[in-house]
């Protein structure tokens, strides 16, 4: 049974990360109802700034060639500023993708292809400065804490168990922001009807900035810590985990939060279950199992039903 | 009526495309007025309070506050200004509490202790929405959810109401309640700006009222005079 505890292990800091992303995703989608796709490359901007941030050399590849910063921040700080930098930039995001075409009140789709296009050129620019080679955070990077631990015979690494740890903080942070505080529930108004939202005095663009803000945030640290677990693949990791963090949007049910870390934990645990010789089909997996439960239930495991309004 | 007026609509004119959905509206509204908004459907009524609260743009004419031109406001700054909009169809946040609902009508304000008092001000004014506080307001009935609308605008201690349509779908009898509480708040001195279909309902509690035929005015006068005219009731009185 050993065996099983450390697939449940695996599958969990895995379902973390979907999770983690899938909550930017749900965020974003509940104010603006559409989906950020430039969001997989803010979540590669985290790596990349928590790689140079810990003072990590820039490879030979890139123009940036040999570069490396006059300092170097122990992890824990490099993550938060990483976070902070990768929150910016999804306001920029939202400032060019975004904001141009919501002011000319054009239909919301548009903003699908104009946030891939913010996307793609982050990435291009991720590959023209630093290459495209991929980068490892040094294992020893977490100073003061053992590699891994041993958990009733499961090998758990550390970092999985803060993946999972961070994770868990997050749903709740963000659950008690949106229900309790005074700017949560006005993001919730905006969601919910943006036209009374605007009636009742609520500024829907800072609204907006705000949930970008926090959605660049969640990614960039998800960016970060997927770095030091099994590092960062060269400028298109975040594509693949972009994707899959879609999947763990719609399997959850669109905007609810909840629902984005169930959808999460499922998708982590479902490929964990593949067996160690058939890894290579962990992605097609996930993806039939998507299909398989969306079939079942179309709006997600905790969504709302879907009604349109005619 | 003397001094500067609350709200003064100069040749209001709004359109949608080629509908010319209002043209040519001037009002004055001063404090304390209740000013009724009559016509039928898609004569400009919810059109000319969208555009005070500055959801569309006029095409032609002016609105002042105070005297001041609000062509550059936001809605928000409309809201911040003073006027409260509860809009057609209630809108109350299904999803969020009555409550929560409540708390958002005070969303621009920071008095923490003045929306307190206000909140069990409400509640004493709306018993039913003391007793449905945690509830969903998407579960109250619509006769509740009207009440909502309105006791959330309320929170936002506006100077003026812009109120549409309050008794759209409701039973005589509530229409009857809400009508009251209207009355009420007249007296105690809010400026209200009511869009209705139910002329006969909104001439027994208005000062004033304005009649609009395919956006443009085709009757005005006191509401005794309007309750008078013949044209009026056998077009809209019945």
């Amino acid at each position: 049974m050993d065996h099983l505890l450390q697939i449940l292990v695996n599958g969990l800091s895995a379902g973390a990360v979907y999770a983690l992303f899938a909550l930017g995703y749900t965020l974003v989608f509940s104010v603006l109802g559409v989906i950020n796709f430039a969001h997989g490359a803010v979540f590669t901007l985290g790596a990349y700034f928590t790689y140079l941030l810990i003072g990590g050399p820039v490879g030979a590849n890139g123009a940036l060639a040999g570069f490396r910063l006059p300092f170097a921040l122990p992890f824990w700080l490099a993550l938060a500023v990483a976070g902070l930098g990768a929150a910016l930039v999804s306001l920029l995001v939202e400032a060019t993708a975004f904001a141009p075409l919501r002011r000319q009140r054009s239909d919301p789709l548009l903003t699908l292809i104009s946030s891939l296009g913010a996307g793609v050129v982050l990435v291009n620019l991720v590959q023209i400065l630093m290459g495209a080679e991929s980068y490892a955070i040094p294992a020893g990077t977490l100073a003061g804490l053992p590699a891994a631990v041993n958990l009733g015979g499961a090998t758990v690494r550390t970092v999985q168990l803060l993946l999972m740890g961070i994770a868990a903080l997050v749903l709740v942070v963000l659950t008690l922001w949106l229900e309790r505080s005074r700017s949560g529930k006005a993001l919730q108004a905006v969601s919910e009807d943006p036209l009374m939202a605007r009636l009742l005095g609520i500024p829907a663009g800072s609204m907006i900035r705000l949930a970008f803000a926090i959605s660049g945030f969640l990614a960039g640290v998800a960016g970060g810590l997927v770095g030091l677990s099994v590092s960062i693949a060269g400028p298109y990791f975040g594509i693949g985990f972009g994707l899959k963090g879609l999947g763990v949007l719609v399997l959850g049910g669109l905007g609810s939060v909840p629902g984005a870390v169930l959808g999460g934990l499922v998708v982590g645990l479902a490929e964990a279950l593949v067996p160690a010789e058939f890894s290579g089909t962990k992605d097609g997996v996930a993806y039939a199992f998507l299909f398989l439960m969306l079939m079942l239930r179309p709006q997600g495991l905790l969504g709302r039903p879907q009604s349109s309004k005619v | 009526m003397s001094g500067t007026p609350l709200l003064a609509l100069t040749g209001l004119a709004v359109r949608y495309g080629n509908v010319q959905a209002l043209r040519e509206l001037d009002l004055e509204m001063h404090p304390g007025e209740l000013v009724a908004l009559l016509g039928s459907n898609g004569a400009g009524k919810s059109t000319t309070l969208r555009a005070i609260s500055r959801l569309v743009r006029p095409s032609a004419g002016g609105i002042t506050w105070r005297g001041r031109p609000l062509a550059r406001a936001s809605t928000e700054g409309t809201v911040r200004l003073g006027i409260g909009h509860c809009p057609e169809g209630r809108r109350v946040l299904a999803r969020q509490s009555v409550a929560t609902n409540l708390e958002l009508g005070a969303y621009l304000r920071r008095d923490r202790q003045g929306i307190r008092a206000d909140l069990e001000r409400c509640y004493e004014r709306f018993p039913r929405l003391a007793e449905r506080r945690g509830q969903r307001a998407g579960s109250l009935s619509g006769g509740e959810q009207q009440m909502l609308a309105i006791a959330r605008s309320l929170m936002g201690r506006p100077e003026l109401l812009l109120l549409d349509e309050p008794s759209l779908g409701l039973a005589p009898k509530l229409v009857a309640e809400v009508m009251a509480i209207l009355a009420e708040l007249r007296r105690d001195g809010l400026t209200i700006l009511l869009v209705e279909q139910n002329a006969l309902a909104a001439l027994a509690i208005a000062d004033r009222g304005v009649v609009l035929e395919a956006g443009s005015v085709s009757l005005r006068g006191s509401a005794a005079e309007l309750l008078a005219n013949d044209a009026l009731r056998a077009s809209y009185l019945g």
